[in-house]
């Protein structure tokens, strides 16, 4: 697939020597965007007793992690071990590997912004896309979503509960986009040229470091543009050529390199 | 008729639209929730399930709150949040909520609950007694006043970094007001045991103040690398129980450059300093190479504004206090607030009292800390009267339960979260109506005795006007700064006391524990909530087993590997736990995640690992005579 290119870029640079891994930016995205706690049980699953539990939350591949974290270790031994931890939203591929796999079309990349969309009525729970996607971004609902009792009261406006056969990821808090587009326009500036900053997404506003930038990387007066273009920037995988609209940035060199698959000589061990 | 029966089916929409329709059937179930639209708002509040408690904004829809975000106005925020606080409106809608008052597990009205408090507080005299989870809030001089009216001072706070420093400052070194931090203006920050990213002090806030300091180096001293060691320019390894020999032996390079301080014991402090703590000697008993101090000191010595913040015992604190004063960098000493309830005890006064040496009274009133969970064997009552809005193991085993609003329905505030550079007060109003049977404790206190109010908002207005900050402009969130200093002239090195606090005492097991703190995992006090599970790393936790790190040295020295389950013995107790390797371990050393093995609360964090405070011993600091908890040592068998 061709590289996508739009007069905006809707993109992140996190900056790794910032991030603690605290896991804030986690939590927000989950409250953002309806993704409901595990739990264990089913409360409308009449024949539990013949079935086995919900997934648990430290089986990693069964989790709801639009945003994930990941560690990283610079390989060496005790004293010199070193660690860097690395968020990991969708990231927006300039040419994704998921969209041409989809058989019905339920994810592209067709919008201005560049965002990778993906539209839950209309997936069919193929999975080609988890398959295609190099980065774990795309996760799958195994179950329904179910908030404890109560707790399905308080939930956020920007997107709909998915239900359970549905391949949902990390979107850039698209509504937020809209939203931010539609006080332009009620304020009378230009939709298609908002300032840095009138559009974040929830991880962004959460991260207590400030560690997630966001922004037009294609817009100079936007803090991204420069940022993404540091010499301590980089991309995860670049070298499979699926340009990301995400970047990392670390002064710490063996941190750059485990971007890209440098581990010729060892490397990350998680 | 075959062909035209296939041309028909290839050009007629039916199907398609039928397979279409069927995607979107099947996934709309009516036990998936719709939403519910209207006005979004962000209302301005404190939340207070970390320890510090943040300034946040609550977001609600039509009224009804469903998100937290960051209070860019406020200093303690910035605009971030914690991950605990990230999750408060999910817990304020949790089932976990206490819905009604309980009396040994009965369903009791408020007027009952009165009652028998009443009756038992008259009974009691002045063997009453408060534990106290909140380290910031008004709330404590509402009961701190209520003991007084009593003749007891059994104010007890649950074990915090804010007490080492209060015991430390206030009271070996003859300080007043409250120690102080500037991480943002500090060119180097010496975090001294201070896992001040990730879980000491006002997280959020000093997280905020890295992020501002351009060009500012931070070290972490610890025995483990933390979270906040893992974007730090350097990690200096070094055992709890030797942090305070380690900071007095960077002071001998301080004092060996000519640095000094006008303190009374200021020779004494010197001659302790460099006949006991050469860097020869602290390195034989710590094990933390000399150069390694020379190194550091090199930089706070060349520094601008360096500043030293500690974490772990007394002695560290009084040690890391020393250090700042000969450095005289970025340690700063905030004012206290004046106090609303006249017969309130101060901060350092709330401090005092070291619960880790045991609760005994025949009145217990606990508010929003759990300490049944913390110290099993510590606290001893003949009737506990437990606040909280949700089940824990200490209203599990209280006798009567009276649940409170969560932060986000009641009246609260954050009075200088300790370790903020500048006395500063944020206020909370309600952001939305209590949805079930609860009472705010300082009513309800208010209501046993006459301590001049009425009513909790009272008290607050009273807080407010006493400090001179503008109630309309704390409503909007924004915080009240006060810039002025105590005077500080009379305060002394600790001299006589340091030199033997500062000695490392370790436990005889096989490992030294190390025990950490994540904010996704929990606090003392609050459990994991429910969307932090699948944040929490394999690395604390695989299934329903605590995992445990250490190096491969001392993986290799146990005769353990990635996976091996062992029981880790140690204190009044044990735990299971599953080892995973990790390199940024001491030799000897195991980290151990707390906050996880309750007993009480909802699936997110019951059952869920094990408790590691079982694990830990409590011994008593030479000369200071304070409980700590560094040097505790555990004996690792495999299972």
């Amino acid at each position: 697939m061709q590289v996508k290119e739009f007069k905006i870029k809707w993109g992140m640079v996190i900056d790794i020597d910032k991030c603690t891994g605290c896991g804030a930016c986690m939590i927000g995205c989950q409250v953002e965007n309806n993704i409901a706690p595990m739990t264990k049980k089913d409360p409308y699953n009449y024949v539990q007793a013949l079935t086995k539990d919900r997934d648990d939350p430290s089986n990693k591949l069964r989790t709801l992690t639009w945003m994930n974290i990941y560690e990283l270790s610079n390989g060496q031994p005790y004293p010199n071990h070193e660690t860097a931890y690395l968020p990991r939203p969708c990231m927006q591929c300039g040419s994704p590997a998921c969209v041409p796999v989809c058989p019905v079309v339920a994810t592209d990349k067709n919008e201005e912004g560049g965002i990778v969309s993906q539209i839950y009525p209309r997936c069919i729970g193929c999975r080609y896309c988890m398959a295609a996607c190099p980065y774990h971004a795309r996760y799958f609902n195994w179950w329904d979503p179910l908030w404890p009792e109560g707790m399905d009261k308080g939930l956020s406006t920007a997107v709909s509960p998915r239900p359970r056969g549905v391949v949902e990821k990390c979107n850039f808090c698209h509504s937020r986009y809209l939203d931010a587009k539609d006080k332009a326009r009620q304020e009378g500036s230009d939709p298609m040229n908002l300032p840095d900053g009138a559009y974040v997404t929830a991880c962004t506003d959460i991260c207590p470091t400030k560690a997630i930038h966001f922004g037009d990387l294609n817009n100079p007066e936007h803090k991204v543009y420069e940022l993404s273009r540091s010499k301590h920037a980089f991309r995860l995988l670049e070298k499979l050529g699926l340009h990301p609209q995400v970047y990392y940035m670390s002064e710490r060199e063996w941190v750059r390199k485990q971007g890209d698959n440098y581990n010729a000589g060892g490397g990350a061990h998680h | 008729m075959t062909v035209g029966a296939t041309v028909g089916i290839l050009f007629t929409p039916t199907v398609w639209k039928a397979l279409d329709d069927v995607s979107i059937w099947t996934q709309n179930w009516p036990w998936i929730p719709r939403l519910k639209y209207g006005e979004n708002k962000a209302v301005a509040t404190v939340s207070k399930m970390c320890e510090s408690g943040c300034a946040v904004k609550v977001r609600t829809v039509a009224g009804e709150a469903f998100g937290t975000m960051g209070n860019t106005e406020n200093p303690i925020s910035g605009g971030g949040v914690c991950p605990l606080c990230a999750n408060g409106v999910q817990v304020k809608n949790s089932p976990n909520r206490i819905k009604s008052p309980m009396l040994k597990g009965e369903a009791v009205t408020w007027d009952k609950a009165k009652e028998i408090v009443a009756e038992k507080l008259a009974a009691a005299g002045s063997k009453v007694a408060v534990i106290s989870g909140d380290q910031t809030g008004t709330i404590n001089e509402v009961f701190s006043a209520l003991l007084a009216s009593k003749g007891s001072d059994a104010f007890y706070a649950m074990p915090c970094d804010m007490q080492s420093a209060c015991k430390a400052w206030n009271g070996l070194m003859g300080g007043s007001g409250q120690v102080g931090y500037d991480m943002k203006g500090a060119d180097v920050v010496l975090l001294a045991g201070a896992d001040a990213l990730e879980s000491w002090g006002p997280t959020v806030a000093n997280m905020k103040a890295f992020a501002d300091n351009e060009g500012g180096k931070f070290i972490f001293a610890g025995p483990f690398q933390t979270k906040t060691a893992s974007v730090t320019s350097k990690w200096v390894p070094v055992p709890a129980e030797g942090m305070a020999a380690f900071t007095l032996g960077i002071c001998y390079y301080v004092l060996q450059a000519g640095k000094s301080v006008p303190a009374a014991d200021f020779d004494q402090f010197k001659a302790m300093v460099m006949s006991g703590y050469t860097p020869a000697k602290v390195e034989a008993a710590t094990g933390v190479k000399a150069d390694a101090m020379a190194e550091v000191a090199k930089q706070l010595l060349t520094a601008k504004s360096p500043v030293v913040v500690p974490g772990g015992s007394v002695g560290a604190h009084a040690a890391a206090f020393a250090l700042n004063l000969l450095l005289g960098g970025g340690m700063k000493v905030l004012p206290e607030f004046a106090k609303a309830v006249g017969s309130a005890m101060s901060r350092a006064e709330m401090m005092k009292n070291d619960i880790l040496q045991g609760v005994n009274a025949d009145l217990l009133f606990v508010y929003e800390a759990n300490p049944a969970y913390v110290l099993a064997d510590q606290v001893k009552a003949g009737f506990t009267v437990a606040f909280d809005c949700v089940n824990t193991e200490t209203t599990a085993a209280a006798d009567l339960v009276l649940p409170i609003p969560h932060s986000y329905e009641r009246v609260d505030d954050l009075a200088s979260p300790y370790g903020l550079p500048q006395a500063t007060y944020t206020m909370g109003a309600p952001v939305c109506k209590a949805s079930l049977d609860v009472m705010n404790a300082g009513d309800f206190v208010l209501g046993l005795a006459d301590l001049g109010f009425e009513s909790f908002q009272e008290v607050i207005d009273a807080k407010v006007s006493a400090i001179g900050a503008d109630a309309d402009s704390l409503v909007e969130g924004n915080a009240f700064v006060l810039d002025e200093t105590p005077d500080v002239s009379g305060v002394t090195l600790a001299a006589s006391v340091l030199g033997k606090a500062a000695s490392p005492v370790k436990g005889t097991g096989a490992v030294a524990v190390a025990p950490y703190t994540l904010l996704n995992v929990g606090t003392a006090n609050q459990a994991t909530t429910p969307n932090a599970p699948c944040t929490i790393s394999n690395n604390q936790l695989v299934g329903d087993k605590l995992v445990v790190m250490m190096n491969g040295t001392t993986a290799k020295k146990l005769g353990v590997s990635v996976g091996s389950k062992v029981k880790l013995s140690g204190g009044s107790g044990e735990c299971q736990a599953l080892v995973q390797l990790f390199e940024g371990v001491m030799d000897g050393v195991v980290a151990a995640p707390l906050g996880m093995g309750h007993t009480t609360g909802d699936e997110f964090s019951k059952g869920k690992g094990d408790n590691v405070y079982k694990i830990l011993t409590v011994s008593s600091e030479a000369a200071t005579g304070a409980s700590t908890w560094a040097g505790s040592t555990v004996n690792v068998a495999k299972i």
